[in-house]
């Protein structure tokens, strides 16, 4: 591959995951209002409010650690798009394999916490350390899961792990091969989005929306654009993982989509769990159907 | 008779030592010792051979003490350890000079105590890795457990009673250290290592494990491994500031040479596998990876409840200093590698990250973290050098404790250890946890009105640390730096070495390219300023200015969060495993000293046919046995 | 002050014909998307829930609510304010990030309705803070509430909604009367003349005697700067 063709596939790959990104977050806003019995949304509505808390006229701003938080945010979701292959594209995803990419997808959060710990606001100091345990909750059986796949494929990078999944159609896929990594795995996704009931760092009611207590103008809009990003990484994570990828464009969108829709649909059902409970949750039955699926992955 | 480089380089170290004993009470002196350590850095440089090719270089000091041959050699794995040493120790000692010190020796501290046993420390462990054979490893681990207390007891009172606990507890791993030394020589009938090989390889299984155990203990105690970590965190914590870099740094890795000295090069990796553990699956190697973990995951958690960031910061040592081992217990070419490459990104980073500590201690008073906070607008460049260092420690891209880390996850990973990959991340993500602590409670969150006036530290303390930081940002840049020395070590101590480029290691079932990884992240960070930048123009507000709820906010009252950080977690896991091992320890010595009652009491009883029956019986029992 | 059409509006001189299209892209984007803060201060709140929720669903207008000042673009005053909340309201309007707009909706925020004789409420809410609209009634249903919302949204797209501005410009004015009800030792931690100042929206109307009055006794607002110096002499003990 040219160096151009890599370079245009650097600047390609994180606008996709935006575009993408945001009619996820349509599509998120659209099923909470369905479910609700409400129209919902215009379809543009995830780029108003996007174009207009950029165009605040005021941008409060706490100190230059606040600045680079948001900057963070968005920069790390960014780079880990390159480390995530769609189809046609596989960018630098050779270059780092998947432990690489979990770890990348860290970055934005704790660049995000930096920047909430200096807006001197206990609300987001308390969102941030909820999140950090969230955190640990959900990482331990997505960890699990993904040494699961890996160990399966036998490799860590995730060209790799498509292409074994692809090699024999839908019976070679993670899903039926795995299928009680793949339950875990979805669980452990629908924690780390954030969503009720595991919303425990937003928490409107209780923290104030935690980390977001600050944030207004260009500061919220770099947290929005950020959660576009983070609905594209985690849902084409687990079609890489276990829905074989996709073959074509349409292929891989539909099931992106598709997986995204079961949490969402889930979400909006329930009310919030409290810390302990969704340690206590998520410690138990995805680590343990993480970890009989690990077992027969052994054997 | 030629001196040797070896022989150039303890001549040097034992001259710094002669420095700081006889001149250590002038203000020039720490600078004059500075400048020892930087002469022991270059003569040590001269033997880069070592390190980039491998081969040993021998000094010409032998001795013959009882039949005895004692020799000391560096090798590649001496020379790695020793580079470790004497950097952490010229930074420490560097960021000691000029202003600490003032302020030290104004706080009734003994300088002339301090760079004495700072010198004495790292003259005792280049002759601990010198060591040629078992019996110069005894002496100098003997030499090195006395010169550690010497540095941690300096400070008095609490550092004293710290300090005591951790001598009682090396003794006792001395004594198991003897015991095993003993174990051998009636076997092999000499100390040399290569007799102590051939006699290894015909052992029994039972008197192999009786040396395994003996040995990982007597060196596990210095590690700080489960259960012996007791005494290791308060110990270094409360040393004085470049003291606990120092030791923080370094010091328990000396356990870990000496694991490697014994267990992997003489004993091997393939020997310790074949000792089963009786009535289960696991083997030895699996015991002390288990080990490993555990002491990765419970001190981890148990930094995450410090309320003072130097405990913090040292319960952490402890904890990586499992992935040290972790990895080179499994012991294959990513194993290895990591393990020891951990050994090398943990000293950079845990030493800036004292040294960041000290500097808000020397400027504010306190590393209290409930009594902190806001600190980034006054001390930006302590704030970086804490963030680099953080970032290091909890091992995410792109410092340098991500690649070490990266590599022992590989490695259990390829072998298919799920339970061991499992715990190893478990312990990553408490590192985050705790970590994210420290930061947001000294440098983040409200600025105390007392803290108004405060500024950055001076710069003879601030060098160090830039110094520093800058190492962990290169070697996580460029990892093939030190993977270069850690490939000559690793052939060594005969273990496997990977396929390293500058950026990272190659391998067919998924590589890693830091270069590649960092350059993407950067290049993400640029467009997300772009973003950023090029919407409208920032308002500064005080930090006053928050949302409160409609409350009108004071400077007089705290809207900071920082007690009891965790509270669900804690609340959810925090009694689970508190204060088993106090219990154990306190156990222990309630035992011992209700045995040595017990024995006081037979004396005294001063019964001559009380004597001889029990004699009688002993003898009976010997001879049945 | 109680006509708002009578301030000169300064249009910001573009160009680039590219320029008037963004412009008015911007317009029609804050328009679309407005986050409400609603100060639930009386009984107005109640007309709400419904107003957000399955009946008449605010949010296919781009409306929803939002927890915190900084977050938020409308400011629903929903009823009477009594003094005391009054500092709170002045306090969340002046946290909340241009461009603001204020809606008072009730009779109360008019002019006090029931609350009329009372001692201890403000009567004309537009005499402490810009208000875009009013939403009359006791209380207005939620088609009143939705129906004065497309309004403001049309205002936003014309460009006409700018009184947010003219809390900059006639600063002098709203503390003066914000210091006649709260006493002369009255301050809001936010530095209103300052934001002037950056948003270039000061004027003659902006400092005057009140401001004055506040300076006197003022604890300073600066923006604690990242220092990088080395003076500091004498160490903590």
């Amino acid at each position: 591959m040219s160096a151009t063709e890599l370079l245009i596939e650097l600047i390609l790959m994180p606008l996709v995951a935006f575009v993408v990104g945001m009619m996820m977050v349509l599509m998120m806003r659209r099923i909470a209002a369905k479910l609700q019995r409400r129209i919902g949304p215009p379809f543009f509505q995830p780029l108003y409010d996007i174009v207009k808390l950029h165009s605040k006229k005021t941008q409060v701003s706490h100190g230059l650690i606040h600045d680079i938080g948001i900057v963070m945010a968005m920069g790390g979701y960014i780079a880990a798009e390159t480390l995530l292959p769609v189809p046609g594209m596989n960018g630098i995803a050779e270059k780092g394999g998947i432990i690489t990419l979990l770890y990348l997808m860290m970055i934005p959060s704790l660049g995000l916490a930096l920047g909430v710990g200096q807006c001197a606001n206990p609300n987001g100091s308390i969102g941030i350390a909820r999140a950090l345990t969230a955190m640990l909750a959900y990482d331990i059986p997505l960890v699990i899961v993904v040494f699961g796949v890996a160990y399966a494929a036998g490799t860590t990078n995730l060209i790799d792990i498509i292409a074994v999944q692809q090699a024999g159609g839908f019976e070679t896929w993670g899903a039926t091969q795995m299928p009680l990594l793949a339950i875990a795995g979805l669980i452990a996704m629908h924690a780390s989005l954030g969503k009720q009931p595991f919303e425990i760092y937003i928490a409107p009611a209780e923290i104030a929306t935690g980390p977001m207590v600050e944030m207004g103008g260009k500061y919220l809009g770099g947290l929005f654009v950020m959660q576009c990003f983070q609905l594209y990484t985690t849902s084409v994570l687990y079609v890489c993982l276990f829905l074989g990828g996709g073959t074509n464009w349409f292929d891989f969108l539909l099931k992106s989509f598709l997986v995204l829709a079961i949490p969402m649909s889930i979400a909006y059902l329930f009310p919030r769990y409290r810390t302990e409970d969704l340690l206590r949750l998520m410690w138990k039955w995805p680590v343990m159907l993480g970890l009989i699926g690990v077992a027969f992955v052994f054997v | 008779m030629m001196l040797t480089l070896l022989d150039e380089l303890l001549l040097f170290s034992g001259a710094t030592l002669l420095v700081a004993l006889f001149i250590g009470r002038g203000l020039a002196a720490g600078w004059m010792v500075t400048i020892l350590y930087g002469g022991q850095l270059l003569a040590l440089l001269k033997m880069a051979v070592l390190g980039y090719e491998g081969g040993t270089i021998a000094s010409s000091l032998t001795l013959e003490v009882m039949g005895q041959a004692l020799s000391w050699r560096f090798d590649a794995l001496s020379w790695f350890f020793a580079l470790i040493t004497i950097g952490s120790a010229l930074l420490s000692s560097w960021f000691s000079c000029g202003a600490w010190e003032r302020s030290y020796i104004r706080q009734g501290g003994n300088i002339w105590l301090f760079h004495t046993a700072m010198a004495l420390n790292v003259f005792t462990m280049l002759i601990l890795l010198a060591s040629g054979d078992l019996l110069s490893l005894f002496i100098g681990w003997e030499l090195v457990s006395w010169a550690g207390f010497l540095l941690m007891a300096l400070a008095g009172g609490v550092a004293a009673r710290a300090a005591m606990r951790y001598i009682t507890y090396a003794m006792a791993g001395g004594m198991a250290i003897f015991g095993g030394l003993a174990l051998i020589y009636t076997a092999s009938g000499s100390l040399q290592l290569e007799a102590v090989t051939t006699a290894v390889e015909q052992m029994s299984g039972a008197k192999l494990w009786l040396l395994v155990i003996l040995f990982g203990g007597g060196f596990g105690v210095k590690m700080g491994l489960m259960p012996f970590h007791l005494w290791q965190a308060p110990a270094y914590a409360e040393t004085p500031g470049p003291g606990s870099a120092f030791l923080g740094a370094i010091s328990s890795r000396m356990g870990l040479f000496a694991i490697l000295l014994v267990l992997v090069k003489l004993f091997g990796i393939v020997k310790i596998e074949s000792l089963k553990v009786p009535f289960t699956l696991i083997d030895a190697r699996d015991l002390l990876a288990w080990i490993a973990v555990f002491t990765i995951i419970l001190p981890t958690f148990t930094a995450m409840k410090q309320n003072d960031a130097r405990h913090l910061l040292a319960w952490h040592g402890i904890g990586q200093g499992g992935y040290m081992l972790l990895g080179v217990v499994v012991a294959d070419a990513m194993g290895g590698a990591g393990g020891l490459l951990h050994v090398f990104n943990h000293a950079t980073y845990q030493a800036a990250l004292f040294m960041a500590v000290t500097a808000v201690i020397y400027r504010t008073g306190t590393s209290d973290l409930n009594k902190l906070g806001g600190l980034v607008v006054r001390m930006p460049l302590s704030f970086v050098v804490l963030l680099i260092g953080i970032i290091g420690l909890a091992g995410l891209p792109p410092m340098n404790g991500f690649v070490s880390k990266w590599l022992v996850y590989r490695s259990l990973l390829n072998q298919g250890m799920p339970l061991l990959f499992l715990a190893a991340v478990i312990g990553t993500l408490g590192t985050i946890l705790s970590v994210y602590k420290l930061i947001h409670n000294i440098f983040l969150g409200q600025l105390r009105v007392e803290h108004e006036h405060v500024s950055e530290a001076p710069w003879s303390m601030m060098i160090p640390m830039l110094i520093l930081s800058a190492i962990i940002f290169i070697t996580g840049l460029m990892p093939g730096i030190p993977l270069e020395w850690i490939a000559s070590v690793l052939q060594t101590v005969g273990l496997p070495v990977p396929d390293y480029t500058l950026g990272g290691v190659e391998s067919s079932s998924g590589s890693l390219d830091m270069i590649w990884v960092i350059g993407v992240l950067f290049a993400g960070f640029g467009v997300g300023a772009l973003v950023f930048y090029s919407a409208g123009r920032s308002k500064r507000v005080h930090q006053l200015d928050n949302y409160a709820g409609g409350h009108f906010l004071s400077a007089d009252v705290r809207y900071q969060y920082s007690d009891n950080f965790y509270a669900g977690l804690m609340h959810l896991i925090g009694g689970w495993y508190r204060g088993s091992f106090l219990w154990l320890e306190r156990g222990i010595t309630s035992l011992v000293e209700f045995l040595s009652l017990g024995m006081q009491g037979l004396y005294r009883r001063a019964n001559a046919e009380f004597y001889l029956l029990t004699t009688a019986l002993f003898v009976i029992a010997w001879v049945v046995i | 002050m109680g006509s708002i059409k009578q301030i000169p509006v300064v249009e910001a001189k573009r160009t680039n014909p590219l320029a008037r299209v963004f412009d008015d892209l911007v317009r029609f984007c804050r328009s679309r998307s407005l986050f409400i803060l609603h100060y639930c201060t009386g009984c107005g709140a109640i007309e709400l829930p419904p107003a957000m929720t399955s009946r008449f669903d605010m949010e296919r207008l781009g409306i929803q609510p939002m927890v915190s000042p900084r977050q938020a673009d409308i400011l629903l005053i929903t009823g009477y304010v009594s003094i005391k909340t009054l500092k709170r309201v002045i306090l969340t309007y002046e946290q909340m990030g241009s461009p603001k707009y204020v809606i008072g909706i009730c009779s109360c925020t008019v002019n006090g309705g029931m609350y009329w004789q009372s001692y201890a409420t403000a009567k004309k809410l537009d005499e402490y803070m810009p208000v875009d609209l009013y939403i009359a009634g006791c209380m207005p249903r939620p088609e009143a509430v939705i129906a004065g919302l497309q309004q403001l949204m049309d205002k936003i797209h014309s460009g006409e909604a700018s009184s947010w501005e003219d809390y900059y410009r006639n600063y002098d004015y709203y503390l003066g009367n914000q210091q006649k009800l709260f006493g002369e030792d009255w301050q809001t931690p936010t530095d209103v003349i300052s934001e002037a100042k950056h948003y270039d929206l000061l004027s003659e109307g902006t400092l005057g005697d009140h401001t004055r009055l506040l300076e006197q006794h003022q604890k300073p607002l600066e923006a604690l700067e990242m220092r990088l110096g080395h003076e500091q002499e004498e160490p903590a003990k």
